[in-house]
């Protein structure tokens, strides 16, 4: 049983094709690309090799949740030119991230975690 | 967290005064073992007693709002007291334990939920009003803004 | 620098905390010269919001002067008095392109948690809990401010900031709150609510020609200051009587309001009734998330066909909300957290043109410091507090 994922980026099918392939971000799946309805943009869909197993639970690293954070950054990255990062998560989406954030106060160096 | 802590206020007061007139009233005897006796009168009496005059008091789930709420806590300071002499006034209490020992428990009761109740009305504030109102010196409607409307009517109609 | 955190319920304390620095191309430093506490805040420290840390920065409403500016800000110079809005928003993105600033796709780097609770994520927020992001907020001396390229609004006049101050939140809100009913020639606007956020509604329904406009709460001193300053036309304290809805009909000829606005929330507090206790003491237990109380009323009140307009604050479900009498009456809801963003230029030119003046709802102005005193003092209405702005 393949878990799938899907996105939308607010870009022309040709610009996001070629961003993803110099971008390659990690994940293990199919990917395919359709013109979304209207004026938005790009449907990425995609098809995971494998749902992950209970270990993987554990860690909080199932392979849909890390392909859904690397849509996101993606589009992220495509759509605004730099990935949003808060003082409570700094480097931005992550699965690692979710349940352990940092307080919601500058870090104390530009690079701190 | 202000000492002793006083989270129910009027609303949640009145909540367990229903609750706890309604049960003295139906099922307490019963379940204190009571039933039938001289104590069920006088627990059902206390309980009619209490959703009563809670009825007639001047807080959220009053019905008429008529006694203050400072006077019904007291009344149910004085309504516990009452109770639990009760059975020593009487004289039941030689009966057995079962005679005096849920009027002293309901007696104790009462008061632990008046000890954690808020008598003032403001919730459980611990603000400092003094400072905050020194340090409001300032009037700002007197400086900026001067009474009568803010606002210029169908301004941004179309 | 100086910054008030939260640190569990019902406390907050001004903490010396690292300077904010520019983590990304589009950010910008702003050197805060005056914030404000926001009834919504009152929603964390009452500690209904899920994800909050112990640390975390408050405020969403604050203005001052930018100190640094990220490579990619080209519209923004160190020295530029700004006003800031609460939500931050990408402005690439589908929504922002369509000026749904507080639902943008890219802003939130905890979109993943926020989906779980509301199926999608929103836009980022600043000093609102992780569920939006985890964004330091504005209550201290200084805070980063993401894509500084598509929010803050630059000011050019000498106003002062007790005018400009509440185009970062309230005013827009407010305004909003009156844009969705649709108000034409001759309408009846009810507000649920005379906090800073209802007197501006009052007020923005007032400029947008509304013919009556009625308020409803349960301080007499909050809807004096509708009355007065806001432009309300009527009354409705409800601590007296109870029954609002029964109260809206006789003030409109039996028909009912044609719209309603709610600008209470998820902590309604009618104060009498059953229904009112159960609902606290199952807040308070945490089994229900959100006290509809105003909400329920404002259906049963509108006039059928008519239009709910919420921009009161949920957070997660409320029991008992009368889909009958929604259905049957043919009623609109529309809903939203403020897009702050596409009001901020026109609301400016109203200020300017000296069509409102925002400073209105200001009743206290304190020093940083006294922040804990302040959410105390807002929190239980003390001292006849509507509104606190704070002086870093």
């Amino acid at each position: 049983m393949s878990a799938k994922a899907a996105i939308t980026i607010n870009l022309p099918r040709e610009d996001v094709e070629r961003r993803w392939t110099s971008s390659a971000p990690q994940i293990d799946g199919d990917v395919t690309f359709k013109d979304a309805p209207g004026d938005r943009g790009t449907e990425i869909h995609v098809a995971l090799d494998s749902g992950g197993g209970p270990i993987d639970k554990l860690k909080g690293t199932v392979p849909l949740a890390t392909a859904k954070d690397q849509l996101r950054r993606f589009k992220q990255q495509v759509e605004t030119g730099e990935i949003p990062r808060s003082e409570g998560a700094p480097e931005g989406e992550s699965v690692g991230r979710k349940f352990k954030q940092r307080p919601a106060q500058p870090l104390e160096e530009a690079g701190a975690r | 967290m202000p000492f002793p802590p006083r989270p129910v206020d009027t609303t949640l007061h009145g909540v367990v005064d229903y609750t706890a007139g309604a049960t003295l009233l139906s099922v307490f005897p019963k379940l204190a073992g009571v039933e039938g006796t001289r104590s069920a009168r006088q627990i059902r009496a206390a309980g009619a007693i209490h959703a009563g005059y809670s009825a007639l008091t001047d807080y959220p789930l009053g019905v008429v709002k008529a006694i203050p709420y400072k006077a019904h806590l007291a009344l149910d300071a004085l309504g516990a007291v009452a109770l639990a002499a009760t059975p020593f006034v009487t004289g039941q209490f030689r009966k057995g334990r079962r005679h005096w020992v849920p009027h002293v428990a309901l007696a104790l009761f009462e008061f632990s939920s008046l000890a954690i109740t808020d008598p003032t009305g403001y919730g459980d504030y611990h603000g400092d009003v003094d400072a905050v109102r020194r340090a409001n010196a300032e009037d700002p409607h007197r400086k900026i803004y001067n009474g009568t409307p803010a606002v210029r009517p169908a301004a941004a109609a179309t | 620098m100086r910054a008030n955190v939260w640190s569990g319920r019902n406390t907050v304390q001004v903490e010396n905390v690292p300077d904010p620095k520019i983590l990304n191309d589009r950010d910008a430093i702003v050197r805060i010269t005056s914030t404000a506490i926001c009834g919504s805040d009152l929603h964390l420290y009452d500690g209904y919001i899920p994800t909050m840390k112990k640390g975390d920065i408050l405020g969403h409403e604050f203005m001052g002067e930018v100190v640094e500016t990220g490579r990619g800000v080209e519209n923004l110079q160190v020295g530029d008095r700004v006003v800031v809005p609460f939500p931050i928003a990408c402005g690439n993105c589908w929504a922002c392109k369509h000026e749904l600033y507080s639902v943008c796709e890219n802003s939130n780097p905890n979109w993943g948690l926020a989906e779980k609770a509301f199926g999608h994520g929103t836009a980022g927020i600043f000093g609102y809990s992780h569920l939006t992001g985890g964004y330091a907020g504005g209550q201290a001396e200084y805070a980063r401010v993401p894509f500084a390229d598509v929010g803050p609004i630059k000011i050019e006049d000498d106003l002062p900031d007790e005018q400009v101050l509440f185009l970062s939140d309230i005013f827009p809100t407010g305004y909003m709150g009156a844009e969705m009913c649709d108000i034409k020639g001759g309408d009846v606007i009810a507000v649920f609510g005379a906090g800073p956020v209802g007197q501006f509604a009052i007020a923005s329904a007032v400029m947008l020609g509304a013919e009556q406009v009625i308020a409803i709460d349960q301080y007499d001193y909050r809807l004096q200051m509708a009355v007065n300053k806001a432009g309300a036309t009527a009354t409705i304290n409800f601590g007296e009587d109870a029954d609002i809805v029964e109260q809206l009909k006789l003030l409109t000829g039996g028909r009912g309001p044609d719209a309603v606005i709610d600008a209470v929330g998820m902590e309604a507090w009618h104060g009498h009734g059953a229904i009112a206790a159960v609902d606290r003491v199952k807040q308070a237990a945490r089994i229900e998330s959100d006290r509809g109380l105003a909400l329920r009323d404002a259906i049963l009140a509108c006039r059928p066909g008519g239009i709910v307009s919420v921009i009161g604050v949920y957070g997660g479900l409320m029991d008992k909300f009368p889909t009958g009498a929604f259905m049957n009456k043919a009623l609109t809801m529309r809903t939203g957290q403020c897009h702050v963003q596409k009001y901020l230029r026109p609301l400016y030119e109203h200020v300017k043109n000296g069509d409102i003046d925002p400073s209105f709802v200001i009743t206290h102005r304190l020093p940083l410091g006294e922040a804990p005193n302040g959410y105390e003092t807002f929190k239980h209405k003390q001292d006849e507090c509507v509104k606190v702005v704070l002086k870093p």
